[in-house]
């Protein structure tokens, strides 16, 4: 049943949220009214509101090789993460759910921590061991590097997804004959997959913005998105068509897939105990 | 089950999670009692990184930033989160839209939002700085030790304040409707059924999400290497930066280290709070 109240009861929560909107917005908005903006009119004073639009400052940005280069790095990193975590993270979840883990509490609290750890406690130890594994400034090693968060992330993604399915299901497959294998990839893995993709969604995203571990472990081969936007960065820099042309570059697709996963992300922002 | 399956198909994400994070734990800790920076030099020295450290005025200025920013910035975060739910909770029409506009900034990288906020502020030509000049107001944002700490902590506060926010207004529609409503039966105003029944409700997902963005603040990096670098002068220079300038700076990996060891030892305490908090929760 829903209740209908009086106009003074929508009316603040209405105002509040145009003005949340409005500061969240403009900000993005006005950056993005730079990036197409010549840079005789982004260096005026008063600012400019009406001005011819170009859009040179993203060809700039797109021709820059270092610039292309991160961006392909990144998706290649991102893609190794995401392929590495989802599929061991399905195996784990799978036996947290299925099975009785004698050490399962242990497991959870390690996972939690190892989730929280900060970023730099990682930086010099990988440094030093990837050096002699031959992993240091490499793609795969940034993703396995990632894991340390996504991983603990995607086990708890993907178990509360399996909680939901009935555990009839796993005896009747049991039954019928199917190895654990065959009921993961044949009962579970289609179940849960819309979780699977919101998991990948969210795992995607905090690859795509890491920063601190990236700069610790790449060099110059294997360097991502995130430096290849702060390449633009000085102290008293005056390139802000790449600033904030590049900066919109690395949005888009992150905005593209928040409106994608939208459903999901609350379960994901409370580690999965939350439903959105 | 008898089967010792299970336990097969927890080891990939054993081993993996022993090598990314008990791997560098252990090496940190061991190093961190040593005098190592990367050369052939390594000579066992006890606690004395420990001391320098601790008896070091750089250090403490450090953790003072460090515990500035992320207590004022959870406390912005968290009361202007609870306050954004409750009202965007009365929302039918439209709610949809306006949670998926207002989480946009929680899925920027904090380097971008640091690009924007150097254009945004800029000194010269900004676009803050000059309306602020223009009604009279003193306009200077990352260029003084003064004013660089609460610009960054307001930056902060835009781009995660959508994370409470979303988590408080999901626990607030998932509390039960029926006292709400016998409440408001009873001529309670609105103000009362949210202070007396809301947030009582919701009081463990709150402290849930103070734990949650305080181990998250306390371990900002992007933000201030993007934006100030830690300056001007050491003013925002905070425990991440410091360990990143300590060790590439000034090449000194075992006191990097050593203070990684400290700051992981203060985030592992916040964990198990958490974790004690989320059980108590669950059960």
């Amino acid at each position: 049943m829903i209740k209908y109240h009086s106009l003074k009861h929508y009316i603040p929560a209405y105002f509040v949220s145009f003005l949340a909107i409005i500061i969240t917005a403009l900000p993005i908005i006005w950056i993005f009214l730079i990036s197409i903006k010549s840079k005789n009119d982004s260096f005026t004073r008063p600012p400019k509101f009406f001005f011819e639009p170009i859009i040179d400052n993203y060809i700039k940005t797109i021709n820059n090789e270092f610039f292309r280069e991160t961006f392909f790095n990144s998706l290649l990193i991102t893609f190794f993460g995401i392929i590495l975590s989802i599929v061991i993270a399905i195996f784990a979840a799978y036996a947290l759910k299925r099975y009785n883990i004698r050490f399962k509490k242990t497991f959870m609290l390690w996972l939690l921590v190892a989730y929280m750890l900060p970023e730099f406690l990682f930086v010099l130890p990988m440094y030093s061991i990837y050096q002699t594994m031959g992993l240091y400034d490499t793609h795969f090693g940034l993703a396995l590097m990632y894991q340390v968060h996504v991983l603990p992330f995607s086990i708890w993604m993907l178990r509360s997804f399996l909680e939901e399915i009935p555990k009839e299901i796993d005896d009747a497959a049991l039954i019928d004959g199917c190895s654990p294998f065959q009921t993961i990839y044949k009962i579970y893995f289609p179940l849960i997959l819309p979780g699977i993709v919101a998991t990948a969604i969210l795992n995607g995203i905090w690859m795509w913005n890491e920063l601190a571990i990236a700069i610790g472990l790449t060099f110059s081969e294997a360097h991502p998105i995130t430096l290849g936007v702060a390449q633009f960065r000085g102290y008293a820099s005056k390139d802000w068509g790449g600033m904030t042309a590049s900066s919109i570059l690395a949005l888009i697709p992150m905005i593209f897939f928040v409106v994608i996963a939208q459903k999901h992300i609350v379960k994901g922002l409370t580690l999965g105990s939350l439903k959105g | 089950m008898k089967n010792n399956i299970g336990y097969y198909f927890l080891i990939p994400s054993i081993l993996l999670l022993a090598f990314t994070s008990i791997y560098p734990l252990f090496f940190s800790l061991v190093n961190s009692f040593y005098n190592w920076n990367w050369g052939e030099q390594r000579d066992f020295v006890g606690f004395e990184n420990y001391v320098f450290l601790l008896t070091n005025e750089e250090f403490w200025i450090v953790i003072r930033n460090t515990f500035l920013f992320a207590s004022l910035a959870c406390i912005f975060e968290v009361s202007l989160g609870i306050i954004l739910a409750l009202y965007i909770d009365r929302i039918k029409v439209g709610s949809t839209l306006i949670r998926t506009i207002l989480l946009i900034p929680l899925m920027v990288s904090g380097i971008i939002v640091s690009m924007m906020s150097k254009v945004i502020f800029n000194n010269l030509f900004g676009v803050i700085p000059f309306y602020m000049k223009k009604i009279g107001l003193k306009s200077s944002f990352f260029g003084s030790p003064d004013a660089a700490m609460p610009t960054l902590i307001g930056v902060d506060v835009w781009w995660q304040t959508a994370f409470v926010f979303i988590i408080i207004l999901a626990g607030l529609q998932s509390i039960p409707q029926e006292p709400i409503e016998s409440a408001r039966i009873e001529g309670a105003t609105e103000w009362q059924i949210t202070r007396f029944i809301r947030l009582p409700m919701i009081r463990s997902l709150v402290l849930l999400v103070i734990i949650f963005r305080s181990i998250d603040t306390l371990k900002i990096f992007d933000l201030v290497w993007g934006i100030t670098g830690g300056g001007p002068g050491i003013s925002t220079e905070v425990v991440q930066t410091y360990s990143y300038r300590l060790a590439f700076g000034f090449l000194q990996m075992s006191k990097s280290m050593t203070v990684m060891i400290l700051f992981s030892s203060v985030v592992i305490c916040l964990t198990f709070i958490y974790s004690v908090i989320e059980k108590r929760n669950n059960d």
